[in-house]
Order: C-alpha cells, then structure tokens, then sequence
C-alpha cells in the first residue's frame, strides 16, 4: 500500500468527534447545535471547540437566529467543507481498496 | 527487518480495518442524520389492523349517513396517528436516541400538508351536511381523495424513509383513483357499504400487506 495515501487524510477532519460533525453535516443541508450534540453524545463544550476548529479551517458556517423566540444556533457544511470531506471519503475508499488489490 | 517480520503488512491491515471502520460509521451517521430509521413494520400492521378493524365495525354498524361515515373514519385516523406516535416513541426511548429527531421532523412535515388538506376536505363536507347546504363535491369521491392524498403524504416522507415505501403511496393514490372511476359509473352498489369496503381494504388490507412484506425485509437488514 503506498504511504502517501494515509499521510493525506486530512487531520482536522480525521478527528473522531469531527469526523462525526462533519458526516452528520454531509447528509443534511443544516442541523441545529443541539441536534448535534444529542446526535453525537458530546457535551456543549466539546462541540463549541470542535466546531470552532472546523469553522476556522473554512469547512463549517454557524448561522444564529430565532425559533419561537428562542435562538438557534445551526451548522453547515460550506463548500470548501464539502469537497474536503468528499475527499477525505475517497482517501478511506483508496486504502480500502489498496488493501484488497494486495490480499 | 520490520518488514521482513510482517510489521508493515499487519500495520497495513489495521489501517485497512480501520479505514473501512470509519467508512461504516460515517455511512451510519449520515443515515440517521438524513433517513428516518424507526422500524416501519410493527407501525404498518398495527396502522393496517386498527384499518381493518374499522373496516368491519363499520360494516356491522351499517353507517348510514355520510356524516356518520366521516367522523368514524376521522376517529379511526386519529386512533392510528395515536398509535403510532407512541410506538415510534416506544422505539427511539428503547433505543436511547432523541423521539423528535430531525429525520423524524422532515418525515413529519412532509406527510403533514396532503394530511390536513384531506382532513379539511372531510371538515368541508361535514359544514355542509349540518348546514344543510348542497355538497361542495359528490360525498362519494371522499375515500378516493382521502387515499390519494394520503399515498402523496407516504411519497413525500418516502423522500426521506427507505426507498420501498414510495410503491405504498403510489399504491395508495392508485387506488384512490380507481375508486373515484368507479364512483363516476353510477353502479348500482349501496354506496357507503362499498365506501366502508375500500378504505378498509385499502386503510387495513394495503398496510397490512406492506407491514407483513416489512417483518421479513427489515429484519433482514438490519441482520446484513
């Protein structure tokens, strides 16, 4: 298998927590913070940082506004996110395949 | 001398498990973010029961009137809206996840609107009996329109549900306009009986039918 493949997954999203995230945001055209955390058992905290570090790599936008007077925080993947995850899938189907092209 | 022992080939294989690991749990975490996942074949048998049942209350009670026929069948589409509500309750408790989750909101909001017009549709027609106005269309179309709109309701959620369940509201709008043909040919049938016998049949026999296909499908799915 050539070593390459593996040292190019991309390391903010190969995250346990943020791979979560983002495949919970790829099959969604937005979900609400609190349907994240719900989702992926995280506590608000972890999540705030986890999506902090994917906005700040320009994969995730947060919009804030208001449901029955009450705000609502919700994330989505922007498209820069949306290419790296794809990406980041044919990477994982790469060394998948690698593997059983050496079997 | 690593190589020579296997290292690398072993390393290569646990990164392959793994890649094929994360492959998995991305593939289920974008499941439950976009399809809705409850177990659809205790909901249709028991939705396709309660239909047969009223089905046959209705024909041994020998409903009379159109007002009577609308607000048996209202009351039996509310009992199995109940009924269902709170065995997808039932399961997402069972299984620790959130009841109203988003798939189960979209699934929600997309069978609502044929819903409630087929509902205000029925109300419509109640106004006008007690108001002892002409109908605002033939009373008889009714279960027609009721099943078509209700198979547009199942194709709408099927959007967001396993593909399979889009040929149950096809089904369904198919029926409800083999039923308004039928209705146009002016047979000689006592019309509330046959109207009773099609939503039973429809209502109880189609969700049955699609449940018990369900039972043996999906657990086999789940086991794959």
């Amino acid at each position: 298998m050539n070593p390459e493949t593996f040292l190019q997954l991309d390391r903010v999203i190969h995250e346990k927590g943020r791979l979560g995230i983002m495949s919970l945001l790829a099959a969604s055209p937005d979900v609400a913070f609190t349907d994240l955390r719900d989702a992926l058992g995280m506590t608000d905290g972890n999540l705030t940082t986890h999506i902090r570090t994917l906005q700040e790599a320009g994969y995730l936008s947060v919009a804030k506004s208001f449901q029955n007077n009450r705000p609502l925080t919700t994330c989505s993947l922007t498209a820069q996110g949306k290419k790296a995850f794809a990406d980041y899938i044919n990477l994982l189907e790469q060394i998948v395949q690698q593997n059983r092209g050496n079997k | 001398m690593l190589d020579e022992a296997g290292f690398v080939i072993q390393s290569e294989r646990m990164q392959s498990d793994w890649a094929a690991e994360n492959l998995q749990v991305i593939r289920t975490l974008m499941e439950r973010s976009a399809l809705y996942r409850r177990a659809l074949a205790p909901i249709m048998l028991t939705v396709g029961v309660i239909g047969s049942l009223a089905g046959f209350a209705a024909f041994y009670l020998e409903s009379r009137s159109v007002p009577t026929f609308i607000v048996f069948w209202l009351v039996t589409g509310g009992v199995a809206l109940g009924t269902s509500f709170l065995l997808v309750r039932r399961q997402s408790m069972r299984e620790g996840e959130p009841f109203w989750s988003p798939p189960t909101r979209r699934v929600a909001l997309a069978l609502a609107p044929p819903l409630v017009v087929g509902f205000l549709l029925a109300v419509l027609v109640l106004v006008s009996s007690f108001a002892e106005r002409g109908w605002p269309f033939e009373p008889k179309a009714l279960p027609g329109l009721w099943m078509i709109l209700y198979g547009c309701a199942i194709c709408s959620a099927g959007f967001f549900m396993a593909r399979g369940i889009r040929f149950l509201g096809l089904l369904f709008s198919l029926c409800g306009l083999l039923s308004i043909s039928l209705g146009s040919l002016d047979l000689d049938f006592p019309t509330l009986l046959v109207a009773n016998i099609c939503m039973a049949a429809t209502f109880g026999g189609l969700h049955v039918a699609y449940g018990v296909y369900l039972y043996f499908t999906e657990k086999k799915k789940i086991a794959a």
